[in-house]
């Protein structure tokens, strides 16, 4: 059983003072694992993400029940440079990069964590990602959508972090391209013992990576499990897989609209 | 906007909405006040007149930047070249044809309009913080036109004008300026009110508030973007005239960016978004000299001080305008209704929040 | 050609003031309208060391350098800083009113009487000729200082980490917090290098032509020169300046010498209507205010 590096406890986030976009969100993500957190648009994955890298303050929105402890010490509410001194790297969904400058320039713009050697540390990232080498001096608003989601990743890893906060990696990308990112980070976990909390849409690659999984709908969790139980379950398989069984039904009979979801299953 | 009520908020329609005055004891209040001030000129104090005077001539302008800035949300450093267009129209309507009051000051105001055209058309493409140094190049401008109409007509130190007359009789007392000046800023003062409760003021708010959905609202953006610069400048432009009359003098020197800087803090410092954060500014920012004079005399401060209180005066300015940013933001209004609050709500001290579960 | 020598002279100097600007907008967003009161403290702090440290002149000025440098580290530190996240207007008017505070405390320290830093140096005014124009010694040092200057800055900026990461803070804050740049220390070593450099404007100017309060119309007279260029480049800067300096100079030779201080805001209204980004600015700054 790993060791738990990360404990999201009974979380409640509140949008200007009213709000309630997370409740009682409780997920642990154990040191070395990939954990990917499932939902739909406005589920409160973001917000769940937010509520851990410490972005939460420029929405006028707090924790305000519950907590985030991360190797046992208390994260909620802390501005984002403390968080990412801690270890923790967030790779965002939107301004991902900084787009005047090259992707050389990306690179060295992030500030490692104490006592690790950025040489190194660059060097590493063009081990894992090839193709930013022959793109050193190109300006990063130039860049294609797989080649910028590499070169986030890359500079999330110049951050020597030990945690790596995902949101959307497939977001807007061909499948060829989402499936070669994700074998990334899979050796990404391999090769350095890298804990990954992958947020994501796209269930079914997540899940083919992930070695746990969160579904959260509504600001809350309502299932979890690790990938085979999740991919069985008949819900899962209908809202999130879009597998149907039979033949093309009127939308009337879709379950989801029918009646509301049951997750105990 | 609504008053704030101890246990709620009773409107019952919509003329009590856009009301100006709500309960008996508001109304008492404003009557008290009126009488206060027709009573103020006859206690004899010649010194205290003219300070009064000049607050009134600060309010105009007050209110008008208010409109523009506080309300609209135009940004605006090109006030003072505002105030010497009227100013100058004023002057040189006099020197050149000899025109009496009752044409300058229409044509001041009309100045005033053509100008607010003109600063207003930047507002268009622009905004905030380059909106603002449009405003100011054109400052710039204006004041150059007056310098070079200064220059070129010999008037090297001034263009002097005559006081007012109609007919045998002459405005040069100060407790006649008073009432005449009363007039005008309680005018402005009425007039920015009833803007604010119409269309105009609705429509300006919204734009303040978000361009794009006002637009979507069906809201003519660009007309009353510049529908505020040319109200907010023909006041404005009217203040300069009344500023020359009441000098009786017109000088480029004197409509420097410091003025503009004045009338900013003005709006600033009395609290955006509120017609009292104006009159509670402009008295503010018209008495502070004064106030520091008398500091300076009072404390134990460096002789040389006494010598340099223009000096003394910029600095103090500088420093009571840094304050109220960083650590009053609401301004003079801000901490008003706090104080309001405090007695209306005692013993409790939050307002419930609107909406709230 | 005096009139050549004359422009370059003015492009140098608006060029030197207006890379205090480009520094703080581009870092910052914010416009710092105490730049030229700024630079007139650099220049009473060589005032200042001129007499402390009589006898020793380069002292006195790597001092006085100093010195400005580390006043706008301590102003970004003890006052912006605080309306750092607020509204840029906010900021905006806080440099004013701080400009104004300067002034004012400028004079009740100095008095508003004019100096002359340079004979405090203890070294005399001269000129050189070149062709049939004559340039003052002082200006020729300040079309040096200005391109050292602009190359330093530009080595900075490309080629060290910490240039990269002004720059990279300059386009996405939030971005750079989360990878651990410290935003208060690169905004503070903006206002620093800021200052620096108008510190060294005034210092030169001062030197050239006295030091009084006119040095504050300048500072406000280069900014049309930082914006036309566009306020977030210092390529801009230079151009932005070659072009006031050359539409001043020759308009003063052949219109109207009073037009002096009214020229550099004709061009900024110019740029503002045909393209307010300025010559070399990112069209995305219009809306960001």
């Amino acid at each position: 059983m790993n060791p738990t590096l990360l404990r999201v406890d009974k979380l409640e986030v509140v949008y200007h003072r009213v709000l309630t976009a997370v409740q009682g969100v409780s997920l642990h993500v154990g040191k070395g694992q990939i954990v990917t957190l499932l939902g739909t648009n406005g589920a409160g994955k973001t917000t769940t993400l937010r509520a851990i890298s410490g972005f939460l303050g420029m929405d006028d929105a707090r924790v305000t029940e519950g907590s985030v402890s991360y190797k046992d010490e208390r994260l909620e509410n802390r501005p984002p440079h403390q968080v990412t001194a801690c270890g923790i790297v967030l790779v965002p969904e939107r301004n991902k990069v900084f787009e005047n400058l090259t992707v050389a320039e990306n690179l060295q713009v992030p500030r490692a964590a104490k006592g690790a050697e950025p040489r190194r540390l660059l060097e590493r990232t063009y081990e894992y990602f090839p193709a930013l080498t022959r793109l050193r001096r190109r300006e990063a608003g130039y860049l294609s959508g797989g080649e910028r989601q590499m070169l986030v990743i890359g500079s999330a890893l110049m951050c020597a972090p030990e945690l790596l906060l995902v949101d959307e990696l497939s977001l807007g990308l061909a499948p060829l391209v989402v499936d070669e990112l994700m074998r990334r980070l899979q050796s990404i976990r391999d090769e350095l013992g890298m804990t990954i909390l992958l947020v994501e849409q796209n269930a079914a690659i997540a899940l083919e990576v992930a070695d746990y999984g969160y579904i959260i709908e509504n600001g809350r969790i309502v299932l979890d499990g690790d990938p085979g139980r999740l991919r069985s379950h008949q819900d899962i398989q209908e809202f999130y897989l879009g597998a149907s069984k039979g033949s093309r039904r009127s939308y009337r009979d879709v379950k989801q609209y029918r009646r509301s979801r049951r997750w105990y299953g | 906007m609504s008053r704030p009520h101890a246990s709620g908020y009773f409107r019952t329609g919509y003329g009590g909405e856009i009301a100006l005055l709500d309960t008996r004891t508001q109304k008492a209040g404003l009557a008290a006040f009126a009488l206060v001030l027709l009573a103020l000129p006859f206690y004899d104090a010649p010194f205290l007149l003219d300070l009064v005077n000049q607050v009134l001539l600060a309010v105009v302008g007050a209110v008008a930047l208010m409109l523009l800035t506080g309300f609209a949300g135009q940004v605006s450093l090109g006030h003072a070249g505002l105030l010497a267009a009227g100013a100058f129209t004023t002057g040189v309507l006099f020197k050149e044809v000899g025109a009496p009051f009752w044409v300058t000051l229409p044509a001041s105001a009309l100045t005033g309009a053509a100008l607010g055209v003109v600063f207003g058309l930047p507002s268009l493409r622009l905004r905030g913080l380059y909106l603002a140094v449009s405003t100011l190049a054109l400052h710039f401008i204006v004041i150059y036109a007056g310098n070079e109409y200064e220059t070129r007509r010999g008037f090297s130190t001034g263009v002097v004008i005559d006081p007012p007359r109609i007919g045998e009789w002459v405005l040069t007392d100060a407790r006649a300026w008073y009432f005449v000046l009363l007039g005008f800023a309680a005018a402005s003062v009425l007039f920015a009110l009833n803007l604010l409760r119409a269309n105009t003021g609705r429509a300006w708010r919204a734009i303040h508030g978000r361009e794009a959905v006002a637009e979507a609202l069906g809201i003519n953006v660009p007309a009353y973007k510049v529908l505020a610069f040319v109200i907010s400048s023909t006041l404005t432009s009217i203040a300069g005239c009344l500023f020359a009359y009441y000098r009786g003098f017109v000088s480029a020197e004197a409509f420097s960016l410091f003025l503009t800087i004045q009338y900013v803090a003005m709006v600033i410092i009395g609290g955006l978004g509120s017609v009292l954060g104006a009159v509670l500014g402009a008295v503010f920012v018209t008495l502070f000299p004064y106030l520091i004079e008398w500091l300076i005399n009072v404390l134990p401060t460096p002789a040389s001080w006494a010598n340099q209180v223009f000096a003394v005066n910029y600095a103090a300015f500088g420093l009571v305008m840094i304050l109220f940013l960083v650590f009053e933001p609401q301004g003079l209004v801000g901490i008003w209704r706090r104080i309001q609050n405090y007695f209306l709500l005692w013993p409790f001290k939050h307002r419930p929040l609107s909406g709230s579960k | 050609m005096q009139l050549t020598v004359n422009i370059l002279v003015l492009a140098a100097i608006y060029a030197l003031v207006s890379c205090g600007y480009v520094l703080i907008y581009r870092v910052s967003r914010v416009l710092n309208l105490a730049h030229g009161e700024l630079m007139m403290l650099g220049a009473y702090g060589l005032f200042a060391t001129a007499s402390l440290f009589s006898g020793h002149p380069l002292l006195a000025i790597a001092v006085a350098a100093l010195l400005a440098l580390t006043v706008g580290g301590l102003v970004y530190v003890f006052l912006m800083r605080r309306m750092t996240g607020e509204a840029v207007l906010a900021a905006v008017l806080t440099t004013i009113a701080l400009g104004i505070l300067l002034r004012g405390a400028m004079i009740l320290v100095w008095t508003a009487q004019e100096q002359h830093p340079l004979e405090a140096l203890g070294f005399s005014s001269s000129s050189i000729s070149v062709g049939d124009a004559r340039i003052s010694t002082v200006s020729a040092v300040l079309i040096l200082t200005t391109a050292a200057v602009y190359a330093g800055l530009h080595l900075f900026l490309h080629y060290t980490s910490w240039g990269i990461r002004m720059r990279a803070a300059g386009q996405n804050p939030l971005l750079a917090a989360q990878r651990g740049v410290g935003l208060h220390a690169i905004y503070a070593l903006a206002w620093g290098l800021a200052t620096f450099t108008g510190g060294l404007a005034g210092m030169l100017i001062a030197s050239d032509a006295g030091l009084d309060q006119t040095m504050v119309v300048i500072g406000l007279k280069a900014f049309p020169a930082a914006l036309v260029g566009g306020l977030d480049s210092l390529v801009g800067a230079l151009i932005g300046s070659l072009i006031v300096a050359t539409a001043e100079v020759l308009l003063i030779y052949y219109v109207d010498p009073l037009l002096s201080d009214v020229v550099p805001f004709f061009v900024l209204l110019a740029m503002l209507i045909v393209r307010p980004w300025g010559l070399f600015g990112s069209k995305e700054e219009l809306d960001r205010v």
